[in-house]
């Protein structure tokens, strides 16, 4: 995956209002970005700053009450429910804080996962999962269950089963907020050297010391882009 | 999605919670098992007696008796059967032979004493009554007189077995007072004997009183009885009743209807079978029904078990559609779960069935022996395939609306979801 010049995702004018009884709370206002292909950005801000609706939006998983959101060429502000799924499989991979393993799956399993929702036959898909979770550094631990793995293991896992997909964005919501300072070093340093292999990478952080290891930091207040 | 893979997925589902699974099963097992067991015993009672109706005669038969049409009991308007409307009989479409009764005169069998009470029908060589229920000999034939065919019971007073009955002469002692059981009835006119030579014997379930003669000696007896001559009997009484024989079944009930129009009574066993087919359909549906109960019970049973489990895996549910299961992935993978269950369920239950219908059987037949051997439940094809449909149906309809829940929920809130 060579990084190319171009931009991935364009954000023009993002606004998005949960409406809570009487008043309205806006989440995102007004906020316009880029990301060109290949870049490593971060995105920070304090708690409430939005900045977690943001990447949702990126990854499909909420709609923007107002505002275009492109990414790599697909207009995510047109999509219906069911295409809005497919964009999920082909075009983002995501990682949590929460990891959002299934616990009752091998860890080769859960990372196959989002293949089984792409039609890939059994077999080749679990070869895909083990190619991606050896290139992690987690081809021994393929057959174990979640709750056997550690913290930082887990996270690895949900990064193996973000890219098994191959997708164009990595998308990665407080990734380390789980995990324990050294636990959570060693993750960023996955993440950097995805990045440096040409994966796209978005990640959101309250954390200046993890927003650090970016290539470029976005700073974001009260549903804004404050820089 | 491949098939594959949601059928792994929802058998996955299926054993994780086991218990439940099961009871929910089991659930769909008793309905299934119920509607089985009942509707079984419906079509075996139907059977049942469709084989004593058949085993009374055939299909294409319409009989005529001398009464007008929709006579029943006592209301019953008397009309003569004569020659006349016999030819009438005749030209009716698709009735290929018409055959004469003449019923004479009460009497005794002089043999068996005044316990041997007989009904003399006189009926022509080749009447439906007078066949394939031989025991010995042979039927009546074409102009033949001073014969009869007996019921076995009767054959008995005159010689051990049937057999050595054939060729004896016996004594019918026609008219006069008879005992009829344990009543005496009067009778009409004076006895009069007739010397008549055994040719055949009937199985007596047909009948224990008929003895079969040649329609002109009945016809004799009677005129003799009354002091008339024989044409007169034909002219003044009628006959006693006509069958006709229709060309195929489906045509008997223009027959009936061709035979009303002439101004008589019909009755055909074609047409009672059809009013017991409808009775049984009802019957059946009254039963079907209450198994339905227990099917339907079985559905809220599936409905909170799939309620329970889209609740419970809603982070599940979250986390499929974050890494890119399509609304319809989800709502198929609750869908064939419930599915499962039906489809599990109601093989058990149709097993179950089987196996407590040939149970029910044996039980009684063990409390009573001597009961009809006929099969008590009746499980065909059609109602297996039937209830295994039904309970895949029911199963179905119940995971409808917890799956499209499931479907419809927000990936979002999902993940969030404690």
């Amino acid at each position: 995956m060579a990084a190319t010049d171009g931009v991935i995702v364009r954000a023009t004018d993002v606004a998005r209002v949960y409406p809570t009884g009487a008043t309205a709370v806006s989440a995102l206002d007004g906020v316009t970005l880029e990301v060109r292909r290949g870049e490593f950005l971060a995105v920070m801000g304090p708690s409430g700053s939005g900045k977690s609706t943001l990447l949702n939006i990126l990854a499909g998983l909420e709609r923007p009450t107002r505002g275009a959101v492109v990414v790599d060429g697909a207009d995510l502000s047109a999509m219906d429910e069911v295409t809005l799924a497919t964009y999920r499989r082909e075009k983002v991979g995501m990682i949590f804080q929460a990891f959002n393993l299934l616990p009752r799956y091998r860890v080769v399993e859960n990372v196959a996962l989002p293949l089984v929702f792409a039609g890939v036959p059994r077999e080749q898909r679990l070869e895909r999962a083990r190619a991606v979770l050896d290139r992690l550094g987690m081809g021994p631990r393929a057959d174990h269950r979640p709750s056997q793995l550690s913290g930082g293991e887990m996270q690895r896992t949900a990064i193996a089963r973000a890219l098994v997909t191959d997708p164009a964005l990595l998308l990665a919501d407080e990734p380390t907020g789980n995990l324990d300072s050294a636990n959570g070093e060693a993750l960023l340093g996955v993440i950097t050297e995805l990045h440096a292999r040409g994966q796209t990478v978005v990640l959101v952080t309250h954390d200046a010391g993890i927003a650090w290891h970016a290539q470029r930091i976005v700073r974001m207040r009260d549903g804004r882009i404050v820089n | 999605m491949r098939t594959s893979d949601l059928f792994a997925l929802a058998f996955g589902n299926y054993t994780r919670s086991r218990l439940r699974s099961t009871l929910t099963t089991l659930g769909v097992a008793i309905g299934t098992a119920l509607v089985v067991l009942l509707i079984a015993l419906a079509t075996g009672a139907e059977d049942n007696v469709k084989r004593s109706i058949f085993s009374i005669g055939d299909l294409r038969l319409v009989t005529v008796q001398p009464f007008q049409p929709g006579a029943t009991g006592l209301s019953a308007v008397p009309r003569t059967i004569g020659d006349d409307f016999v030819a009438k009989f005749k030209a009716i479409p698709h009735a290929q032979s018409v055959y004469r009764q003449y019923d004479a005169p009460l009497g005794t069998l002089l043999e068996g004493g005044e316990d041997a009470a007989i009904r003399p029908q006189g009926i022509e060589a080749g009447a439906p009554v007078d066949r394939g229920d031989l025991l010995a000999g042979r039927h009546l034939e074409p102009n033949e007189h001073a014969v009869a065919v007996i019921p076995g019971n009767l054959a008995r007073f005159v010689a051990a077995t049937p057999d050595a009955v054939i060729g004896r002469k016996v004594t019918l002692r026609l008219g006069g007072a008879v005992k009829l059981g344990s009543t005496r009835i009067s009778g009409s006119g004076t006895p009069r004997d007739y010397v008549v030579t055994v040719v055949g014997v009937f199985d007596e379930q047909a009948s224990q009183t008929s003895v079969r003669i040649p329609l002109d000696d009945a016809l004799l007896a009677g005129a003799e009885n009354r002091g008339l001559t024989p044409d007169a009997v034909r002219q003044i009484t009628g006959y006693s009743g006509v069958a006709i024989e229709s060309e195929d079944s489906q045509y008997v009930a223009d027959v009936v209807k061709a035979v009303q129009e002439l101004g008589f009574s019909a009755f055909s066993l074609k047409q009672v079978i059809e009013q017991i087919d409808k009775g049984f359909g009802v019957f059946r549906g009254i039963l079907a029904g209450i198994g339905g109960v227990a099917l339907l019970v079985a559905a809220i049973g599936i409905a909170n078990t799939m309620v329970m489990a889209v609740l419970e895996r809603t982070r599940e549910i979250g986390i499929m559609k974050a890494v890119g299961a399509s609304p319809r992935d989800i709502r198929a993978i609750f869908l064939s779960e419930a599915a499962l269950v039906g489809a599990f369920g109601g093989v058990i239950g149709l097993a179950l069935g089987i196996i407590g219908g040939r149970g029910i059987e044996l039980v009684i037949r063990s409390l009573n022996p001597q009961s009809n051997p006929a099969p008590i439940f009746v499980v065909d094809l059609p109602l297996a395939l039937g209830a295994l449909g039904l309970a895949l149906l029911v199963s179905l309809v119940a995971g409808f609306l917890p799956s499209r829940r499931a479907m419809r929920m927000s990936a979002l809130s999902a993940l969030r979801y404690e």
